[in-house]
């Protein structure tokens, strides 16, 4: 924790540019309109014996206009048999409905919406309908930039439900949680920009929380990471997520994340 | 009959181009990444009739270079911007005029020209688009107090913009 506040203050204090592209959440602002952006998103994740759990969810995403977006998303992972094995998907959808822009900042309002079907075997109390478990997620985000430095906040619920008829919810468990993240990000190079080809970096820094609502047990992650923008079209993501705290059921909180992303422009009206 | 179409034809290019519009520079608003310049880039790009985009990526700053014939309005410019999913914070109109006269209020097809003298304008001229969405949403509550005066102002009509002189 207190690492993680170090790394707040040092973000802070340095006077670069901001970016809210950030690798574990979601921004209140859309994709540009008529752009399709293809994204992986490869998490290693340690379990308690120090075995792999290799995760990979490939992602599709589409700015219909300003207003909305839709991403469609399938999961799969090596957990179970050693293979890489489908375990689920899902669909989710982001309506922006509150913009206030000024000359280098904005506050912006989205709510946005995951519908996600697995069939995996549950084998942790922490629930996760990106990738573990069938059922909806319902949030609401605020992203605040200021001119240096964007600071994205969300809550949001979640309900998870049997995974598939073989796999039901253990009847014990709450099914169902509050989840916040709190995110910051900051443009740490160039310092000026002269063209699009620029390599952009950006340090972030993110916080996890859920509580399960039946039972009040809870987590918090941390996730520092660094992002590479090239020629301001494709993306590279390397995060490490730590957990700080947690009294629930995890199979494997700590780990690598590395995510790749592309952006078409103008593929739609 | 045909020399006459021309005759007539000849003489309508004339009468619109005593004022074409050339030249647009934007600002965008609720940007700082230069993927999100790219965005707004790549909207602007792609508008029939413009011949090229500049862009100061520091400022965020589009110059629209617009091809000899469109029929361009400033409002297919901030469509674009909005698409990309940001703002225009300033519009500031490259007009080329000859003998074209003006007086404070007075309307001239789309354009309402205000917080002017009255005068006859030639040669390229800068003018800001001051409607609500061409300016930052602060600049407008001000604007709407200094410029009540002007009865279309603040109706917001999407169909005709209020222009003013930019003193060089």
């Amino acid at each position: 924790m207190k690492k993680g506040i170090i790394i707040l203050i040092l973000l802070i204090q340095l006077q670069t540019k901001a970016q809210e592209l950030f690798v574990m959440t979601e921004p209140a602002s859309n994709m540009p309109t008529g752009s399709i952006g293809v994204r992986t998103m490869n998490s290693f994740m340690f379990d308690k014996n120090n075995k792999l759990n290799y995760h990979l969810m490939p992602e599709i995403m589409w700015g219909i206009n300003q207003k909305w977006m839709v991403h469609l998303q399938s999961f799969q992972s090596n957990r179970a048999s050693g293979g890489l094995y489908l375990e689920g998907g899902s669909f989710y959808a982001k309506y922006r409905f509150y913009s206030k822009d000024d000359i280098h900042k904005h506050f912006r309002l989205a709510t946005y919406g995951r519908f996600s079907i697995n069939r995996a075997d549950i084998h942790q109390e922490e629930l996760e309908t990106m990738g573990h478990n069938s059922g909806g997620e319902l949030g609401i985000v605020a992203t605040q930039l200021v001119s240096k430095l964007a600071i994205s906040g969300s809550v949001s619920y979640e309900q998870a439900t049997d995974n598939t008829s073989i796999n039901k919810f253990p009847t014990k468990q709450s099914n169902n949680a509050t989840n916040y993240t709190l995110s910051f990000g900051r443009l740490m190079f160039p310092r000026v920009y002269k063209n699009f080809k620029q390599t952009n970096i950006n340090l972030m820094v993110e916080f996890l929380g859920q509580t399960l609502n039946e039972n009040s047990k809870s987590n918090l992650d941390i996730v520092p990471s660094i992002q590479f923008i090239i020629r301001s079209r494709a993306r590279i993501d390397l995060a490490y997520r730590k957990e700080l705290y947690s009294n629930m059921i995890r199979t494997a909180p700590n780990g690598f994340l590395i995510k790749f992303e592309y952006t078409f422009f103008n593929v739609t009206k | 009959m045909k020399k006459l179409m021309i005759l007539v034809l000849g003489f309508v290019l004339i009468k619109t181009a005593n004022a074409q519009l050339k030249k647009v520079d934007i600002v965008a608003t609720g940007l700082t990444c230069s993927m999100c310049s790219n965005a707004i880039y790549k909207q602007l790009q792609v508008i029939d009739g413009v011949d090229k985009v500049e862009i100061d990526l520091n400022k965020n700053l589009f110059t629209v270079i617009l091809k000899a014939d469109h029929n361009l309005t400033p409002q297919d410019f901030k469509d674009r911007v909005e698409k990309a999913g940001f703002f225009v914070g300033t519009m500031v109109l490259y007009i080329s005029y000859s003998n074209f006269t003006i007086e404070d209020g007075k309307q001239e097809n789309n354009y309402v020209f205000i917080d002017t003298n009255p005068q006859t304008l030639n040669g390229e001229k800068q003018l800001r688009v001051l409607d609500k969405g061409y300016v930052t949403a602060k600049e407008f509550k001000k604007l709407s107090k200094k410029y009540v005066k002007y009865a279309t102002y603040s109706v917001n009509n999407e169909n005709d913009y209020h222009i003013k002189l930019v003193q060089e």
